[in-house]
């Protein structure tokens, strides 16, 4: 009812060339309707997107599993090796734990209370061969979180015989320059 | 209309223009801006006709709600109030005159123009006390409380006076129909 009132006001004719113009400008704005079916795509985009998204972060979490299991079983493994090593850095004493599988030749090495390296510096773990010391990780300790590296046992440079760690550069060395941490046989 | 035909909405305007230019260079006593909404009133018909239900109402009280609602958003978008509520007395002075005059020359030829008669009417035909208020809540766009104010009116007589005025032009109007097909 009420919006009859509006047919109380005075009638205003419209300047001719209005009408033209008024028209024009309706009919070249976009439908709602066609404004509800780009909103309609957006949506299956970014649902699409989300499944995309879902089914990468399933994947790496499929990929953490199947990490997660392989290391169980590396640490169950009974000819599996746990060799202690303490590592004083300064006043600081912490710990590098070897498991060491001797049925794959693969090695879980754990690092806790490792002092953090100077910023140009890192821990260098190195493999003692028969034929001379072979790079096994560089380690570049910026803050104390414990570290956890999955090494395999180097190809060509024959039986692995003991562990060593220094201080070198931080990019790494090719052999050992800096101040030796340990040096371990087994 | 449905059917989104061109020329539905050619003829709805040369039924139309008038009466919502009318309507919102009433709200907002200027040319240009009525202009402004007349544009966007019959750009929104256009866009949204689908969302109209004819079974709950007729299509002119819709489309001079569309633009009601545009040229008092535009209207307080301006900030304009303090000038308006200034001249509502002066307008509303104006408007018995004129604004609700059915013999205004010139335009009587407009299709309409017997709705536009019969609400000129219904408005006549209540207390002056309920027409101003209307006047104030529809054409202003005033709050119950706003008017309240401006009028020094208890709040309540406001609520009182607007619900009898729309009662009554209810009674009147109820058979007013769109008069275009």
């Amino acid at each position: 009812m009420s919006d009859w009132i509006g047919m109380g006001s005075t009638p205003r004719t419209p300047r001719p060339e209005l009408k033209e113009r008024v028209l024009a400008r309706a009919f070249n704005a976009r439908p709602m309707g066609n404004l509800w079916g780009l909103a309609a795509a957006a949506g299956l985009v970014l649902a699409l997107a989300g499944s995309g998204v879902l089914w990468q972060r399933a994947e790496r979490l499929s990929q953490r599993l199947a990490a997660t299991r392989d290391t169980l079983d590396l640490l169950r493994n009974p000819g599996t090796r746990v060799i202690p090593i303490p590592v004083v850095v300064g006043a600081r004493t912490g710990e590098l734990t070897i498991f060491a599988d001797t049925v794959s030749h693969r090695w879980l090495v754990t690092c806790h209370n490792l002092a953090p390296n100077a910023p140009d510096q890192a821990y260098q773990l190195w493999f003692v061969t028969e034929r001379g010391m072979r790079i096994a990780a560089i380690m570049r300790m910026d803050g104390d979180n414990p570290m956890v590296l999955a090494l395999d046992m180097p190809s060509g440079a024959g039986k692995v015989m003991g562990v060593a760690m220094s201080v070198e550069a931080r990019g790494g060395s090719a052999e050992p320059k800096g101040p030796m941490l340990f040096h371990v046989d087994l | 209309m449905r059917a989104r035909e061109e020329s539905a909405l050619a003829e709805l305007y040369d039924h139309l223009a008038p009466w919502v230019l009318g309507l919102a260079q009433r709200i907002l006593g200027d040319a240009d801006e009525a202009e402004d909404v007349l544009s966007d009133v019959f750009v929104q018909v256009w866009a949204r006709i689908n969302q109209h239900d004819s079974s709950r109402g007729p299509l002119v009280p819709w489309v001079l709600s569309i633009a009601r609602n545009r040229a008092l958003d535009l209207l307080r978008k301006r900030r304009r109030w303090s000038r308006k509520l200034e001249r509502v007395a002066g307008a509303y002075e104006v408007e018995g005159a004129t604004a609700l005059d059915p013999h205004a020359p010139g335009e009587a030829g407009v299709p309409g123009w017997p709705v536009h008669r019969a609400v000129h009417q219904a408005l006549e035909a209540l207390p002056e006390e309920q027409r101003h208020m209307v006047t104030l809540s529809y054409f202003e766009g005033l709050s119950h409380a706003e008017i309240a104010q401006h009028t020094g009116t208890p709040l309540g007589t406001v609520k009182t006076r607007l619900r009898l005025a729309h009662q009554k032009l209810e009674d009147s109007l109820r058979d007013l129909k769109d008069w275009m097909r």
